[in-house]
């Protein structure tokens, strides 16, 4: 465990000294800019403005994060072999996994939750309104996508030959992740049996990520948040994770460093 | 078998590289059949040229790669055993390091992995710190590191866990001449220690100094075994460069290194052929200005060994 944490806190530090989260500072005055734009267009609904967009902003920003650390990393672990130095110490290769998504899931928890403070300290200071609930939330129905998203890309880090190829297998699977409904619409059409044996195969295999999208229905009425939707949220999340994990580590495993 | 004197054991170790489309695939052997032993407390020196193997075997004794055929034994145990690892330090060749650390957390990060913490870290952290000669520059971000200094911090954290074998790829790679001193001065450091050394080199001054035995590996081959002490007495030929007067190139005519003496002032030979040689010109009334040998014994006997000629200026 003492191993683990340590991989977790050096990735950690790693990362939030690197220069991509000034990548993140941008994106965030960007999001605050526009909603301060879009709120001048709105009546009265300056705070649903802010709420609105800063959700965005916060999986944008997770995402961004996440994609460049993955392309970062994969460079310094792979290609230019920092990971034989680690590899060849009392450390198993499960450790240094679970580590890095640890320090991974860390860095990105805190761009949003930090994000989060700020949307939140916007809506209740300049847009005169109050913050939710359901705020807090869809924050963390965002934090558990993230954790998934995580765990996903670093599997791909262990699995793929290329910088590039992690980063397009990332975010392809981002993309249809929120396309699940899309692909159930598709299933119940009249198809070839070719087709729908695909798409049952990506639905099966890709992310639910719409399971954790509250940001979409933050103001519906019609939503029912409780006890089964949290425990089928986190259940979701952590076997997803767990199942792509162990993936992630039997590559690693395997791995040939050639 | 197993052996408590034998720090490495190889038998019979195969690696073959497949390459290409699967249509049209390129089969790469990049190690035959290699079987070597290193005892413990030896400094072993494995010699090659580039794509001879050397990178591969160690590889393959770390667990980065498998085998095709063949096994390895390191501190007669498997490398995937994490009480063997505990024992072993190692040190990439041009070590990689994230930028963003200083030395101390680099080395505090690898100490944290051979599981000292606290005050015992901080204690082993700055034994190993002083002898790799980066005290100074501990505090400091690795970005501002000179390649000499990246080459020390990859020593010092390979030495972290008080390792009984230390294996090494190239480690004096892009070293100056200071940095390497430095650094042949540390392995000598260690050697008087008791810690085995396995060095993957091509730099024959290295391995004369710090070596006990060599192993020379070419296209995949394990050519030779041999004691160092043995090869610096053995009677391997080296070759030389005689320098003359060039005012002297007329009397060199019918001698076949007439062009060169004109050109360079002097000509290359052969040491089997030196006393003849320098019997003609005694003959002929020239006087030599200097005789230098153009390679180390060393040298010569890896360049036998290959069957390769030293690569030398206007052979004569």
């Amino acid at each position: 465990m003492y191993r683990l944490f340590r991989v977790a806190q050096f990735t950690f530090r790693e990362l939030i000294r690197s220069r991509m989260l000034y990548i993140w500072v941008i994106s965030c005055v960007v999001f605050c800019a526009l909603a301060f734009l879009l709120s001048i267009l709105s009546f009265g609904e300056v705070h649903k403005i802010f709420m609105d967009l800063g959700l965005v902003g916060m999986e944008f920003s997770g995402l961004l994060v996440l994609i460049l650390s993955l392309a970062v990393t994969y460079n310094t672990e792979f290609d230019q072999k920092a990971i034989y130095l680690q590899l060849c110490k009392p450390l198993t290769r499960g450790e240094y996994l679970l580590g890095r998504v640890l320090g991974f899931f860390l860095i990105i928890s805190l761009v949003i939750i930090s994000m989060g403070l700020v949307i939140g300290g916007l809506v209740v200071f300049i847009g005169g309104g109050k913050v939710g609930l359901l705020f807090v939330d869809s924050t963390i129905f965002l934090l558990l996508e993230m954790l998934v998203l995580t765990t996903l890309g670093l599997a791909f880090q262990m699995i793929g030959t290329s910088m590039v190829g992690v980063v397009l297998y990332s975010m392809f699977t981002i993309f249809l992740g929120h396309c699940i409904g899309q692909v159930e619409w598709l299933l119940s059409q009249k198809l070839s049996n070719t087709v729908k044996m695909i798409l049952r195969v990506v639905h099966f295999f890709l992310p639910n990520l719409e399971a954790f999208n509250l940001k979409d229905r933050i103001y519906d009425p019609d939503l029912v948040l409780g006890w089964v939707q949290w425990r089928e949220a986190f259940l979701y999340a952590f076997a997803y994770s767990f199942v792509v994990f162990l993936i992630g580590w039997i590559n690693l495993e395997k791995r040939q460093f050639e | 078998m197993t052996d408590p004197t034998l720090a490495i054991q190889i038998e019979g170790l195969s690696k073959t590289y497949k390459t290409g489309f699967w249509l049209a695939p390129k089969v790469t052997q990049a190690l035959k059949n290699l079987s070597l032993d290193v005892r413990e407390k030896e400094a072993f020196g494995l010699l090659g040229l580039n794509g001879a193997g050397k990178t591969t075997t160690i590889k393959i004794m770390l667990g980065f790669l498998s085998p095709t055929s063949g096994a390895v034994k390191i501190l007669n145990g498997r490398i995937s055993d994490q009480n063997i690892r505990q024992q072993i330090g190692y040190l990439s060749e041009l070590p990689y390091f994230s930028r963003q650390h200083t030395g101390r957390e680099l080395l505090e990060y690898f100490g944290s992995l051979h599981n000292f913490s606290g005050k015992d870290l901080r204690y082993k952290v700055d034994e190993v710190l002083e002898l790799v000669r980066m005290t100074k520059a501990a505090n400091e971000k690795v970005s501002g590191y000179s390649k000499g200094m990246l080459q020390r911090i990859g020593i010092g954290q390979a030495l972290i866990g008080n390792p009984k074998l230390l294996i090494c790829d190239e480690p004096m790679s892009g070293l100056d001449p200071v940095g390497y001193k430095e650094m042949r001065d540390i392995f000598i450091d260690l050697k008087k220690r008791g810690t085995t050394l396995f060095l993957n080199t091509h730099i024959m001054d290295e391995v004369e100094r710090v070596c006990d035995r060599i192993g020379i590996l070419h296209g995949g081959e394990l050519k030779k075994v041999a004691l160092v002490s043995n090869i610096l007495r053995s009677s391997v030929e080296v070759d030389y460069w005689v320098d003359v007067d060039p005012q002297d190139a007329p009397k060199f005519i019918g001698m076949p290194f007439q062009a060169t003496v004109a050109e360079k002032g002097g000509f290359h030979i052969r040491g089997n052929e030196l006393p003849e040689t320098l019997a003609t010109l005694n003959q002929k009334n020239i006087k030599t200005k200097g005789i230098r040998a153009l390679s180390s014994v060393m040298e010569a006997y890896f360049l036998k060994t290959i069957g390769a000629q030293a690569m030398v200026p206007g052979r004569g």
